[in-house]
């Protein structure tokens, strides 16, 4: 059983994701909601409904071993003056979870033998799904561009934007992903859901917690 | 010259905000992107205070910081665990490999430069 995140009080745990037997695609299914991540193994497919998060698909080309995370970030704006997301700025608490979503699900990768240079991405999501003012899902995916660029992981492939919701199935040993368009009525659970989940990240500062060891 | 601080992450995005967060505080920062390069640091140099995070390629964190305890120079500079790593027996294989402070991502910038002031000011 792999491990998941989950953003419940702000704080990432682990948890067994739910996993389910699939007659119809005669695979096993990890279903991963939004905060939560999922290294999958063979025979096995990962899936998520995203609104306007942002599922990043990380691939390790030599070992054949993928992952896909179903983050999203605090409702702030992180756009700086010149109208550029800044994924480094330590004082943005969105680049400090976004980076932190990224970099769980990367370490997976890394504690099964992964190389950072052998990595690859295929990105989907950040649809506006919500008449509100700020277009998240735009700024996921400035988020998730930017992040990638920097840390040098190559995008491979895209399916963001536009309006309608998305489920995503990915294959982890072949880096292989099926989309499918939600029709927006039924959008509702979807919306709720990353809304709950953000709601849980800005009720909590980004406050990681210090242990000293020799006490 | 501020003090010295030696910051060792695989993720560049991280290595840029921890970086950023701790030479704004007037410390004088090096990084190394993974436990090897690390090592090869804190055989050469001594620091202040090393940061490194826990899950990286060809050497992890716990490993280089037990395997610097070695080098007289750097033998009893205290250690900052940086990491999204929060279990209980994580916590006390950073403890045995001689590390002072485990701290979790994400951080919060100001704590972080609190344990850094507590520690060596």
């Amino acid at each position: 059983m792999r491990n998941v995140i989950t953003g419940e009080d702000g704080v990432y745990k682990t948890k067994s994701a739910s996993r389910y037997w699939d007659a119809r695609l005669k695979c096993h299914i990890v279903k991963i909601l939004p905060g939560e991540y999922a290294v999958g193994e063979a025979g096995e497919m990962i899936v998520t409904i995203l609104g306007s998060c942002i599922a990043a698909c990380i691939y390790e080309k030599v070992l054949g071993i993928g992952g896909m995370n179903h983050f999203m970030l605090p409702f702030e704006k992180y756009k700086n003056r010149s109208g550029e997301n800044n994924v480094t700025d330590y004082k943005s608490l969105t680049a400090r979870y976004g980076n932190v979503a990224m970099e769980m699900l990367i370490n997976e990768i890394i504690k099964k033998g992964g190389m950072r240079y052998n990595l690859e991405a295929k990105i989907f999501g950040g649809a506006s799904i919500t008449d509100t003012s700020t277009d998240i899902g735009a700024e996921n995916i400035a988020f998730v561009r930017e992040y990638l660029a920097i840390e040098k992981i190559k995008i491979l492939s895209e399916d963001v934007g536009g309006f309608l919701p998305r489920k995503i199935y990915y294959n982890p040993t072949t880096n292989d992903v099926y989309v499918k368009r939600i029709e927006r009525a039924n959008a509702g659970d979807i919306i709720v859901a990353e809304n709950a989940c953000r709601k849980n990240i800005k009720d909590k500062e980004a406050d990681g917690k210090v242990y000293f060891l020799d006490t | 010259m501020g003090k010295k601080i030696l910051l060792v992450d695989d993720s560049e995005s991280m290595r840029k905000i921890a970086g950023k967060a701790i030479s704004d505080a007037g410390y004088d920062v090096t990084t190394a992107e993974d436990g090897k390069l690390g090592l090869s640091k804190i055989e050469k140099e001594k620091y202040d205070a090393i940061i490194s995070d826990v899950n990286m390629p060809n050497m992890n964190g716990l490993e280089m910081v037990k395997a610097g305890r070695m080098f007289a120079s750097n033998k009893y500079t205290p250690v900052i665990m940086l990491t999204t790593e929060s279990s209980d027996e994580m916590r006390q294989k950073g403890k045995e490999a001689g590390a002072k402070v485990w701290v979790v991502k994400p951080f919060n910038p100001d704590q972080l430069l609190g344990v850094l002031k507590k520690l060596i000011g």
